[in-house]
């Protein structure tokens, strides 16, 4: 016999498949006028040995719904939870209306079409109202939020952060009509070290690099509202980050 | 990134080139022999190579594999030219390894491209390890543009093309993966011939029992020494058998190497998968393009390609003459920076063992 949550995913609509999951668009009741929810289905790797891959699917499934229940409690703006079925990878939560960070920021959407990508970007940030820069800020606001619930994301990715539309979302804020959301909590976990903030800094450092080249100094604005959100504690987070960055292989050691 | 493909500034060109690689980071020495032809084709015209091998529980030092690549060295480049049946006066180029690697070896096989260098008046150019694998693959898988997962006795890391640059999306943080074989392979005492990588591979077949082992993925990286560990720490647990036979008919709850040699593999490639996953994921691509001496492990090939066939994408890989380290790659790729102009001249023909991948500005590519 199948799962309840499986004969859920049967009904609903495949999004998109991301790093490890499946991506669906859901309904819990039979009133479509009811807000959607998001399904995310860890399905079976077919790679990974069966053992393995169970018991990786189901900690993970149960430490993103921690996760974001901790991030709920500590006012980071995340997705709330809508269901949780650990064993057969399937995490329920709120659909969010709105455009990933990545597609707003140069690079972003790919090489392929430059110019009119370019164009796109401009709209998004109009449509969205919102200022590069500002953006910049709310994701080190955000960021520095979650560190000091001492969430610790694990894979921080311009991917990863949403804005929510400005139609559907009813902004508390005077000037800003949308607001920032992280998002895939799949790698994250619960850590007051200084450690792994850092590292988590890094992550998000190096996708910034290595996805929005021309984008580098955009990190150094989030970094520094990232700094004021965080207060004391960032004296001992910026200086391990510099340690952090020092690691890896194979770097000249010149200087 | 799929889609529309940018006009190459890489010109085909005016008559064929021909290049000689050298090779000689690690433990094997190899000289190749490549002709670019005017239609924009290319032939390999020779790949030979020699692995220093050493004694089972050993690893490979510095200073003797040096002395290795000395004693090797000029009998590999005859029969390499031999095998064309051209000279060294034919060739366009010398191309030679100038890093990342170990020290002494590298020094050895540079001292050697700049000898031949001076006796031949021929220019010298100095190649990335790291490039050169990828544009091997490139060239003989005909990938596009792939994820490129490099993985060898030196290096792994998840690499992504994009602007003249072999941008590290994910590394590993402390040991390598190859690393991590090799001397797991000395822990239980396998051979190191042809290669100790190949040998836990095939141990590994005869593996039932999956044990726990840290999954040490950190977002796009990894991290490898814990799990040697880890795993190393399995052969002092009481129920490990060093033969691999039961003690007597009731002994049934036993670790054997092979059980190791399999859970080792099993969680180190699926960390590997993982990460390349979650790249391609990234970036939008579907292709992926394996590198390096451990990419010719075919349960890492086997595990890949499931992974991207549920993405309804497509795997590349070589077999051992293109992934373990060889001549025709620095080849390669030193012709692909010949051609658009590069050469290093002698007072710069150094090496270094420090070299990273995203340092190398890759001119010829769109």
């Amino acid at each position: 016999m199948t799962s309840p949550s499986l004969t859920l995913i049967s009904t609903s609509t495949l999004i998109s498949q991301g790093a490890e999951a499946k991506v669906y668009k859901a309904h819990l009741t039979a009133d479509p006028s009811d807000a959607p929810i998001l399904l995310k289905h860890r399905f079976r790797k077919g790679y990974r040995h069966p053992t393995l891959d169970g018991s990786i699917t189901r900690t993970r499934v149960a430490g993103e719904a921690r996760a974001l229940l901790k991030c709920l409690r500590s006012g980071v703006n995340v997705p709330g939870v809508r269901m949780v079925d650990a064993s057969e990878g399937i995490l329920g939560i709120e659909w969010i209306d709105g455009q990933s960070v990545r597609k707003l920021l140069p690079g972003g959407a790919g090489e392929d079409d430059e110019e009119q990508e370019e164009d796109d970007q401009i709209d998004l940030l109009q449509e969205y109202d919102i200022s590069v820069e500002i953006l910049m800020q709310l994701i080190g606001q955000e960021i520095a939020k979650m560190h000091l619930a001492d969430v610790i994301h694990g894979d921080l990715t311009t991917s990863n952060m949403m804005l929510r539309h400005p139609s559907t979302f009813k902004s508390c804020h005077a000037t800003l009509r949308t607001e920032l959301v992280l998002i895939d909590f799949g790698l994250s976990y619960h850590s007051s070290l200084v450690e792994d903030k850092a590292v988590d800094l890094y992550v998000l450092e190096r996708a910034f690099t290595s996805t929005h080249p021309d984008a580098e100094p955009l990190f150094a604005s989030a970094m520094q509202a990232y700094e004021q959100r965080m207060g004391k504690e960032w004296a001992a987070i910026g200086r391990r980050l510099d340690d952090v960055r020092l690691r890896g292989r194979k770097r000249s050691m010149v200087g | 990134m799929p889609g529309r493909v940018r006009e190459t500034p890489l010109k085909n060109p005016d008559r064929p080139y021909l290049a000689i690689g050298l090779e000689g980071s690690a433990n094997k020495f190899g000289a190749g022999v490549i002709k670019h032809f005017v239609d924009g084709s290319t032939a390999v015209l020779s790949n030979v190579r020699h692995t220093y091998i050493t004694p089972p529980g050993e690893g490979f030092q510095p200073r003797f594999t040096a002395l290795h690549h000395r004693e090797w060295a000029l009998k590999i480049i005859n029969d390499c030219l031999a095998e064309v049946g051209v000279s060294m006066h034919d060739v366009d180029c010398i191309c030679y390894t100038k890093g990342p690697g170990m020290g002494a070896p590298l020094q050895s096989v540079a001292l050697v491209a700049r000898t031949l260098s001076l006796l031949f008046d021929k220019p010298l150019v100095g190649v990335n390890h790291c490039v050169g694998h990828i544009e091997m693959g490139r060239e003989i898988t005909g990938a596009q543009n792939p994820v490129v997962l490099y993985v060898s006795g030196g290096n792994t890391q998840v690499i992504a093309y994009s602007r003249q640059c072999y941008r590290i999306f994910g590394e590993t943080l402390d040991i390598a993966i190859g690393n991590c074989l090799d001397r797991f392979a000395r822990v239980i005492n396998l051979s190191n011939d042809p290669a100790p990588g190949y040998n836990i591979e095939q141990e590994a077949k005869k593996g039932k029992r999956l044990l726990p082992i840290p999954y040490t993925t950190k977002g796009m990286d990894v991290s490898f020494s814990g799990i040697l560990t880890s795993v190393e720490g399995y052969t002092f647990d009481k129920r490990f058998r060093a033969d691999g036979q039961p003690q007597n008919p009731n002994d049934e709850d036993i670790i054997t190497p092979a059980d190791l040699c399999f859970s080792l593999q099993e969680t180190i490639y699926a960390m590997l998968v993982e990460i390349t996953e979650r790249a391609m994921a990234h970036i939008g691509s579907k292709e992926v393009l394996i590198v390096g001496g451990v990419g010719s492990n075919l349960r890492l090939q086997e595990m890949m390609g499931i992974m991207a066939e549920e993405r309804g994408g497509k795997v590349f890989a070589m077999d051992e003459r293109y992934c373990i380290d060889n001549g025709i790659m620095i080849a390669h790729a030193g012709l692909l920076s010949f051609r658009m102009g590069f050469d290093t001249p002698l007072l710069k023909s150094t090496c270094t063992q420090r070299f990273r991948t995203d340092e190398v500005h890759i001119s010829w590519r769109a």
